[in-house]
């Protein structure tokens, strides 16, 4: 008896000493429950889309150099677009193979599209707005395609739509047909969990809230990655992954908070990547409904905030400071900070607007700890002016109901840029010249019934412009307008941190998180 | 005895369609919006509008209550809004995890607090008694949360005695899945190797889950045990000479333990469906997890199906502890 109790104890506590992970293999410890799904015409979850980065490929690859973002071969090696401006023509690079040994060819690029677009999942709006049908993607011959789109568009937005991993990765056509069935006929549902990329890694495992397992694909037209195999393994408590890179059972921990970082700053065998995240946080006022409809009140909000306590209290500075609607790092940012804390200046503001004597409000928040820490210290700011702020938190799906209805007066979000584009933000933050349901674009500017129908003609031409320099000043523009009239106050966009094992090298994290790369991150030991 | 299971079943079945319906109509009426909140605050209007009609839930709310009952019917849960799996699957898929940890956390609970609970209740009053007091509340009281993080601060961290969060280290295989259940697939699989290191892992989140049972398991079981002991047949047979503990383990103990069986029963259900944050602390794949994700997300299908599928491990647990009673006691006989 007693010899068995031993040989027990032996056996469990024999596995305790756990080697620290090989040279050629990168553990990253993350929160991966997010991920639900990944068939990459379904994905718009951050973290999602960051996997379906690893093992596939796009026409076009984005990446950011010197602080702009640029447009780099991918799986077309060049394109052109007539003179129009209407028709992209994309020439494919040859000898790109999938990870099944086929070559990639314009038939595949063809079904990926027509795929995604007949799926119609939510994150097609992305390619719809300019790409619509699916008729508008032809093959001129094996290694040539060609995209029209419904109007002139400048070069970068369509880069940074056609370079969008997710609905615009190129799928093997032959893989994923060999499993469609007449009820499934994209085969959404193998895809969900399978591979049919041509990426720089192989799916091999998904196993969920467990890990995910990627193998280095030998093969990549680019060359092989660096490391042997990537695993995502699923530690969704920050504390948790601070204790396992501490213990060097992982080498990178994806989540951790600005004040568990600040720990790592000069401590030796460890490296802080940081960069400007594509994001923004910010405060919405309702524009239709009074106090809000009136600018002086909005502006008044906008001088009574103190900014630094937000960043510096609540953010442990892992913010860029920023009150422009296009974040920094992006073509077309505005660095215009103009709003300090100034009480006297928000409350003479606010006896202008005919409210010397302030008044009462309801601000709308999620339930997530940053944001509930954001609505009550604006609730102490506002108050210093005599506005009496009265926070209701509500889960996601009653937030979002809410906001979407237009029937909220004042609340704190966050919105994450969608492509790489400035686009993606004017749209969003200024395209609003009617209120009603009538309008074609739904976003920020009319759930906060913002209406400026010249700063809305402004958004359309500057997607139009070709001309890079014309372009960049016109969204400047747009955002001086949004800046002072808008029914926003920006309160900094956030900075995206990962700890490292310092044997890590390589690693360069895009403003636009998923699209962050593990081609080139290498193990030094 | 037969006829009055029958009856607990029909009782039972009543119970799962009144939780099923209540949590039907309370979801859809409260004013929320799933969809729009699982494809995320960028997600368009129109992308809003068609996944809400790929789903049916434009559709007046008795129509898909009818669906959802005649699916049912057929054994079939719904699909997940935010997983797009059958909510079944998604049950099945992270169960096993759960109930592994749960069994273990219980098997904890009840080999200490009934223990526990034994000594205190014989030595009453000593301060051993007050030491396994102490050691109830400290349980009852400490947040899982915080414990699970001291205890991977300590032996996790500090001393390396035990592996960190997950089921498995990163470089073992899962051993191919049959049952689901990680015990039983590495047993199948004869694969020792994860077999130990699934055990290995398994200590930590197990003693923090089943530390709150065996504060609950021990109080009752002293409480019990010491209404027991001043009862005249227990005087009597000291008084016959017989030793104490056999007094103690057969005349008193067994009498005792009715009430600590409806607390064991409790304990389960509540471990199976209350062990979320032990899973996120230590990283474990159970369904805790994804609970929590659907009612936050309020995906309509998964609530109603973890809802049902709690409300049937309540029931059952108490249906078997109830028939236990007649096993332990058998002066207990159901009409």
């Amino acid at each position: 008896m007693q010899r068995w109790v031993l040989s027990g104890l032996l056996l469990v506590l024999g596995i305790a000493a756990i080697a620290a992970p090989p040279k050629d293999v990168l553990i990253i410890g993350a929160r991966t429950d997010i991920i639900v799904d990944l068939d990459p015409a379904r994905t718009y979850e951050v973290f999602t889309n960051l996997i379906i980065e690893q093992y596939y490929d796009a026409l076009v690859n984005i990446v950011v150099e010197q602080g702009e973002v640029v447009a780099k071969p991918g799986l077309a090696s060049s394109w052109e677009v007539s003179e129009d401006g209407l028709t992209w023509t994309f020439h494919l690079r040859q000898g790109a193979k999938f990870h099944s040994g086929r070559e990639v060819k314009a038939d595949d690029v063809l079904y990926s599209f027509h795929r995604s677009l007949g799926l119609n999942f939510a994150p097609i709006w992305i390619l719809s707005q300019y790409v619509p049908k699916p008729e508008m993607i032809a093959k001129i011959d094996d290694y040539t395609v060609s995209v029209t789109t419904t109007q002139p568009l400048a070069e970068l937005i369509i880069a940074s739509v056609i370079g969008f991993q997710g609905i615009c990765s190129i799928v093997d056509s032959e893989l994923v047909k060999a499993h469609a069935t007449p009820e499934d006929p994209w085969a959404n549902q193998w895809l969900k969990t399978n591979d049919a990329g041509s990426g720089p890694f192989i799916l091999v495992e998904w196993s969920p809230n467990e890990r995910i397992i990627l193998n280095r694909f030998d093969d990549y037209w680019a060359g092989p990655a660096a490391v042997k195999q990537i695993i995502f393994i699923d530690i969704p408590e920050p504390a948790a992954q601070k204790l396992a890179l501490d213990r060097g059972d992982i080498d990178i921990a994806w989540d951790l908070l600005p004040e568990q970082v600040d720990l790592y700053r000069d401590l030796a065998g460890f490296t802080v990547i940081e960069g400007t995240s594509w994001s923004i946080e910010y405060l919405a006022m309702n524009a239709g409904k009074p106090p809000f409809d009136n600018p002086l009140v909005r502006e008044a909000i906008r001088w009574a905030i103190d900014y630094d306590a937000i960043i510096y209290g609540i953010q442990k500075g892992a913010a860029v400071y920023g009150q422009t609607i296009i974040p920094a790092g992006m073509f077309g940012h505005l660095p215009e900070t103009p709003f300090r804390k100034d009480v006297e200046k928000a409350k003479a503001l606010l006896a202008e607007a005919g409210y010397a004597e302030g008044f009462e409000v309801e601000m709308l928040s999620s339930t997530a700890p940053r944001r509930v820490a954001i609505a009550t210290q604006v609730q102490a700011d506002l108050a210093q002016i005599g506005i009496k702020v009265n926070i209701t938190q509500m889960v996601s799906a009653q937030f979002y109901e809410l906001y979407r209805a237009q029937k909220h007066q004042f609340l704190v979000a966050g919105w994450g840029v969608d492509y790489a584009d400035p686009d993606a933000l004017a749209k969003p933050f200024a395209h609003c010249c009617t209120t009603g349901p009538e309008a074609p674009v739904r976003q920020l500017a009319w759930r906060n019934m913002y209406a400026d129908c010249e700063t809305t003609q402004l958004v359309e031409e500057a997607a139009r412009e070709l001309d890079p320099e014309k372009r960049r000043a016109m969204y400047e523009e747009i955002q001086r307008r949004v800046l002072h009239n808008g029914p926003f106050v920006i309160l900094y966009y956030p900075l995206r941190q990962v700890v490292t094992r310092d044997v890590v090298q390589g690693l360069v994290l895009n403003p636009m998180e998923s699209f962050t790369e593990f081609w080139a991150v290498r193990k030094t030991g | 005895m037969v006829g009055y299971v029958v009856r607990r079943l029909l009782w039972m079945v009543l119970v799962l369609w009144g939780v099923m319906t209540t949590t039907f109509f309370v979801a859809r009426v409260i004013p929320a919006d799933p969809v729009g909140a699982i494809l995320g605050p960028q997600a368009p209007p129109e992308a809003i509008e068609r996944e809400k009609e790929r789903w049916g839930l434009n559709q007046p709310i008795y129509v898909q209550y009818a669906r959802y009952i005649g699916g049912l019917l057929r054994g079939d849960l719904g699909v997940s809004l935010r997983t797009r799996r059958p909510v079944l699957s998604d049950i099945l898929q992270f169960l096993p995890a759960t109930v592994e940890l749960a069994l273990a956390a219980l098997l904890i609970g009840v080999v200490m607090g009934v223990g526990l609970g034994v000594v205190s209740a014989v030595r009453s009053g000593h301060a051993l008694d007050h030491g396994c007091r102490v050691f109830a509340i400290v349980g009852l009281s400490m947040p899982a949360f915080w414990l699970g993080l001291l205890l991977l601060l300590v032996f996790y961290y500090k001393l390396g005695w035990l592996p960190g969060p997950g089921q498995l280290p990163y470089w073992l295989p899962r051993p191919p899945r049959v049952t689901g259940f990680l015990f039983l697939d590495a047993i199948l699989a004869r694969d020792w190797e994860a077999f130990g290191s699934y055990l290995h892992h398994l200590i930590m989140p197990a003693f923090t889950l089943g530390w709150l049972s065996t504060a609950a398991i021990t109080r009752i079981t002293r409480s019990s045990m010491l209404e027991v002991l001043h009862e005249e047949y227990i005087k009597t047979a000291r008084m016959k000479g017989l030793k104490e503990r056999f007094v103690i383990m057969r005349h008193a103990f067994k009498n005792a333990l009715l009430p600590v069986v409806t607390v064991i029963g409790i304990r389960l259900a509540s471990l199976l469906e209350g062990a979320v944050l032990t899973e996120t602390v230590f990283a474990w794949p159970g369904l805790g997890r994804y609970a929590t994700h659907s009612f936050l997300s309020i995906d309509f299908n998964a609530v109603v199906g973890v809802a049902i599928f709690t409300a049937f491990l309540y029931a059952s647990c108490n249906l078997i502890v109830d028939l236990l009673y007649a096993y332990l006691n058998p002066k207990i006989r159901y009409a």
